[in-house]
């Protein structure tokens, strides 16, 4: 038979063959059965040796342009099975993609954290340094220093709790200030974080423990509108840039002249509703500029140097941010509670 | 303070309603409580009964014809008992509001159509505490006569409103009608019109009547007293019990409401003695010798501890100083001489007394927060123009007045430009100066500089920054404006603590942690629950001197009991799975500070229930110290509350940094935690201070590493960490590590046995290791492993 008729036979029963190829495996041994080194073209290869001289380079070529056909052949076939074998294995790898399962364990923050970091965070970037001062503090920085003598009536209005004559639960986080003003020169800014005690019982809306964040700027020349801005920087960055604030004239002993602060409620934005008892404002923080007797009893020149301080529960504005309506929630611990901070 | 709005009405007009003027006081700084209006009824009128029949369907119910004063008469069915013709009553027409919302509609009752309704007292909202008089039972019958058709709410002092008044603890001058009626007029710019004071004396002189000494005017710095001669006791009249009844207090009789009058009215606390009954008729303010008695009005015994402030006649004490008076002068029926006390008391002496025997009145409350002596005599006069009003008694010429050191009006002299800078308000000086001339102050302007001196009520002012406040409340606080912080910016941030905190607080939450908070204070008993050995000085707590009870009477030495109730409470609550921990301050009492105060030390716990064991516990502590970068041991430990076989220390470089644990079976029980817990407790000081921060970042080695696995056969009770630790210091720095990858127990390795699997890592920093070496190191590892803890290559 010509060599010629064989390869056309070749590439004949190839193609008939490949095209009952469905499986990779199948198509390797048929590329070994055509290519391999017993194949069948290798065979006419060999058989070349009884060719002419002349024949010869004629006929190599024309089987290599067989070969590099057939391989062609088989390599575009091996292709498309391996494609296909990539797309049955995919599929049958599929997944219940909503089968609940290993999801790593999240936790969260006390709320009181959580909005103790946003508060923070307003006055550190406004230059503010935070400082701490110990709960179990003597009477003369709770109290004395800061215009309460002994025995003077504005100690009812906080209960306090004793150690002994000297030494109480400070019942406010003011003593972290009489404490900064001894030690530095100003111009001072601070916020003093902590936990404070008054013999309050436990109810919704009490606790003989809970948090202040106490502020105090001493410098030449603050004013009261320095203290009115720095609170509205405060009430904004924490409840919204429409959150305004309205100072009302109170009295604390230390703080001269001194102001209840109201923001626009922030249920409501002012247009009354139950949270503020129809009012449109709710009561935030005390807060005043530093009587004159604080900065002399704390050494610092009152005729040069004035200042600022408020006063914030941090379990009052954690209740109204995240409408908390029993104070008892944040301390019992409940995982039902907790949860819900994310 | 609850004040009647027409009492203060009288001195000061409110051309606005009740919920202006509230506001307009607020704002200036005379706080509002509760506005409260008495008649909440409308269209209730005086009627006639006319003509009064039984019902034709009912045994009870009465058809009456009832006289209103306008039309046709009423026809209004009644069921009260004491209905009949003739009677003058309260009726609520048609469109009447009664208490509690209720409106009177036109109906038919039982077929017979209604135009009304006839009232009993408590029907209209009547107090019968003012009007014992009315009754509960039945229709109210008018005794006297009134118009027909006439409101009857004022008739019972129901068209007033009674404002309750949040005084601030500066201003105990508006403790009073006339206090509060000052900042009234002023806030509503209308004119002040206090009474005139007139009294009518009968002659004589009060000096034959009575004599007074005080031996300690340190603490009364001024007594005064006026007598009253043929006292003529009876009731007061309806419109001074309304008053008083507004203010919350009970009318007695026309003297003893008198001086409440006044204290109210002034606030000054007056009282009044029984002449007859001081003995001697002579008073003198002493302090009480230890052992001495007082029965006070209220009719109980104090003993005396001494020193307290007295008021007493020639035998003893008659009265409670500046507190209550004494039950044995007090004024009766019988009453003929009576002497008016008007004084000043010290503020500090009248709270120690009160608070130690436990008594607190109006007037003891005045006292504490300041009565001036400045103006004692204006009360003391119109006491006496009141006795003159109510013809009460015969007021005696001549006044004992003991003042030997007059206070003087604080004078100051202050800068206006000075004050406007601190309000940071453009207030102009004119506009100061008639402020603080509206508040009565005297006030002289020269330019910037004003001479300003206090009224004589006023005992609060004593600085330029009280004088500016002042100003501020009228010139209205709304006018500051916003303004920012100027000057050198100081560089802000967080404290130490505080940011080793955060980053701990991030860590645990990542951890699937929940912070939780407890109180400070715990139980002495829950400290003694934990089961530590008597001179351990977690035992030895902090105590509050006025706890509120025995649960919260000590400074928790230690966290663990709260965060053992945080736990109880979540299993109680049947919350699966938790996870908590609490980060806070614990107190040492044994090691004080330079100023005598407890050590206050940061302090973690960690506690897991439900999905958790001894290694995920311990997993977790580990896992925030190489956070923060701290080599560490594992050591034994012998905390009592944790299970003897189950707890670790976890120490760095000797020092324990943490304990973990199971609960012991007797400390849940003890705390009642059903099932097993696992804790944790960290000492952050000692973590803060073992932390490393990051330095230098070490070169990736280039050479490759070898692993090689190998199965150890040891006894049981051989602990793995020695064991590894020791693999790591004999092999030395060409192993790079060491990790257990599994546990076998079976009777394939003999029982009490276990076979441990280890995969070690070896790597140079400087060639690639040669099978030789690599050999080596494990014959290495398989020798200390043989030699020191008798465990051998598994086959």
């Amino acid at each position: 038979m010509d060599i010629r008729e064989n390869l056309a036979q070749i590439g004949e029963e190839l193609k008939q063959e490949l095209a009952k190829t469905d499986a990779l495996q199948p198509l390797e041994a048929l590329r070994v059965k055509v290519l391999g080194k017993k194949g069948s073209l290798t065979a006419l290869l060999r058989g070349m040796g009884q060719l002419s001289p002349e024949e010869r380079p004629k006929m190599g070529q024309m089987i290599n342009e067989a070969r590099e056909k057939l391989t062609a052949l088989l390599d575009e076939k091996q292709a498309e099975l391996a494609a296909k074998e990539k797309e049955m294995r995919l599929a049958a790898e599929a997944i219940d993609i909503t089968e609940p399962r290993d999801l790593p364990l999240i936790g969260a923050e006390h709320p009181m954290n959580l909005v103790l970091d946003e508060v923070l965070d307003c006055f550190t970037n406004l230059g503010f340094s935070v400082v701490e001062g110990p709960e179990v503090e003597l009477d003369l920085y709770n109290f004395e220093l800061l215009n309460v003598p002994k025995n003077h009536p504005a100690r009812d209005a906080q209960d306090t709790f004793y150690i002994d004559d000297n030494i109480v639960l400070r019942s406010q986080t003011s003593p972290v200030q009489a404490r900064t003003m001894l030690t530095k020169k100003p111009p001072i800014r601070i916020v003093c974080p902590g936990r404070v005690f008054r013999a309050d019982e436990v109810d919704a809306t009490h606790s003989p423990v809970f948090h202040q964040i106490e502020g105090l700027v001493i410098d030449k020349d603050v004013t009261m509108a320095d203290l009115k801005g720095t609170l509205d920087a405060f009430a904004k960055r924490l409840y919204g840039s429409d959150i305004e604030v309205r100072f009302r004239p109170s009295f604390f002993p230390f703080t001269e002249p001194s102001a209840e602060v109201d923001l626009t409620c922030f249920n409501c934005h002012g247009k009354g509703c139950r949270v503020c008892k129809g009012t449109g404002w709710i009561e935030v923080l005390g807060c005043g500029m530093v009587n004159p007797k604080v900065l002399e009893m704390c050494g610092i020149d009152s005729k040069v140097y004035s200042g600022f301080a408020f006063g914030i529960g941090l379990e009052r504005i954690t209740m109204l941010r995240y409408g908390i309506k029993d104070m008892r929630l944040l301390y019992e611990g409940d995982l039902r509670f907790l949860k819900q901070f994310r | 303070m609850k004040v009647s709005m027409n009492w203060l009405k009288r001195y000061a007009d409110i051309p606005v309603s009740p919920e202006e003027y509230e506001s307009r006081m607020v704002m200036t700084g005379t706080g509002v409580e509760g506005v409260e209006p008495l008649g909440e009824i409308e269209n209730v009128v005086v009627g006639r009964v006319l003509t009064c029949r039984d019902h034709e369907n009912s045994d009870h119910l009465h058809v009456c014809t009832v006289d209103v004063g306008e039309g046709e008469p009423l026809q209004i069915v009644c069921g009260a008992p004491n209905v009949k013709e003739g009677i003058l009553v309260p009726v609520a027409k048609i469109g009447a509001k009664l208490p509690g919302g209720v409106v009177i509609k036109r109906g038919k009752l039982r077929g017979v159509e209604s135009q009304g309704m006839l009232c009993s007292g408590p029907e209209i909202g009547v107090p019968v505490e003012l009007y014992p008089s009315v009754g509960t039972a039945g229709l109210l019958i008018f005794n006297e006569d009134y118009p027909l058709g006439a409101d009857v709410k004022p008739i019972f002092g129901l068209d007033d409103t009674v404002i309750d008044f949040e005084i601030l603890a500066n201003r105990p001058d508006c403790l009073s009608v006339w206090g509060v009626a000052r900042e009234t007029a002023v806030a509503m710019n209308t004119e002040l019109k206090l009474p005139e004071i007139k009294v009518q004396e009968v002659g004589g002189d009060i000096h034959d009547f009575a004599k007074v000494d005080v031996y300690e005017s340190e603490l009364c710095p001024r007594y005064a007293a006026k007598v009253v001669k043929n006292v003529r006791i009876g009731p007061s009249p309806a419109w001074l019990r309304q008053y008083l009844f507004a203010a919350g207090m009970r009318s007695i009789n026309n003297v003893v409401d008198i001086t409440n009058f006044i204290m109210l009215e002034t606030g000054h606390p007056m009282h009044a003695f029984d002449l007859d009954k001081v003995r001697g008729k002579h008073i003198i303010v002493r302090k009480a010798e230890a052992g001495e008695k007082i029965v006070t009005l209220d009719g109980k015994e104090h003993p005396l501890s001494g020193g307290e402030l007295m008021i007493c006649d020639e035998m003893g004490p008659t009265g409670l100083a500046g507190i209550m008076g004494g039950e044995e002068s007090e004024i009766t029926e019988e009453t003929k001489e009576l002497l008016f006390e008007c004084a000043a008391f010290d503020r500090a002496s009248i709270r120690i007394t009160s608070r130690a025997l436990g008594i607190r009145t109006e007037s003891s409350g005045r006292f504490e927060r300041g009565v001036s002596p400045a103006t004692v005599m204006d009360a003391l006069e119109r006491a006496c123009q009141m006795v003159n009003e109510l013809d009460a008694g015969d007021v005696v010429s001549g006044v004992i007045d003991l003042y030997p050191n007059p206070v003087k009006p604080a004078t100051l002299t202050v800068s206006c430009a000075r004050m406007a800078r601190r309000a940071g308000v453009d207030i102009a000086p004119e506009e100061m100066e008639s402020i603080l001339k509206k508040l009565l102050f005297k006030v002289e302007r020269n330019g910037d500089e004003m001479v300003v001196t206090a009224p004589a009520f006023r005992q609060d002012v004593d600085q330029e920054a009280d004088i500016c406040e002042e100003v501020l409340r009228y010139a209205g606080y709304e006018r500051i404006p916003i303004t920012h912080l100027r000057g050198e910016t100081p560089m802000g941030g967080l404290n130490f603590k505080g940011v080793r905190q955060a980053v701990l607080r991030r860590q645990l939450t990542g951890m699937g942690f929940y912070e939780s908070m407890t109180f400070s204070f715990i139980s002495a008993k829950a400290i003694a629950q934990l089961g530590l050995p008597e001179e351990d000085d977690r035992n030895k707590p902090l105590m509050v001197r006025n706890p509120l009870g025995e649960d919260t009477a000590c400074m928790r030495t230690t966290l663990l009991p709260g965060l053992f109730k945080t736990l109880a409470t979540n299993i109680k609550n049947g919350n699966e799975n938790g996870r908590l921990y609490e980060m806070g301050t614990i107190f040492d009492a044994q090691h004080r500070t330079e100023e005598n105060l407890p050590t206050e030390i940061p302090s973690l716990v960690l506690g897991m229930y439900g999905d958790a064991d001894f290694y995920k516990m311990r997993g977790v502590v580990e896992a925030m110290l190489r956070m923060a970068g701290i080599d560490y041991a594992i050591t034994p430990c012998d905390e009592p509350y944790l299970h003897p076989g189950r707890r670790a220390a976890i120490a760095a470089e000797g020092k324990t940094i943490a304990v973990v644990g199971e609960v012991h079976p007797d400390a849940a029980e003890r705390f009642d935690l059903s099932g097993r817990c696992y804790v944790a407790q960290i000492d952050l000081p000692a973590l803060f201070a073992a932390a490393k921060p990051l330095g230098t970042v070490k070169s990736i080695a280039r050479f490759p590493a070898v692993n090689r696995d190998l199965a150890l056969v040891m006894k049981d009770s051989q602990q793995v960490g020695p064991l590894m630790d020791a693999i790591r210091v004999g092999c030395g720095a060409m192993l790079e590590d060491i990790r257990m990858f599994d546990v076998f127990r079976g009777i394939q390795i003999g029982a009490g046995n276990k076979s441990v699997a280890f995969s070690l890592t070896y790597r140079a920093a400087d060639h690639t290791l040669t099978d030789e070496e690599i050999t080596r190191l494990t014959d290495k590892a398989l020798k200390i492993a043989k030699e020191q803890f008798g465990a051998v290559l598994r086959v």
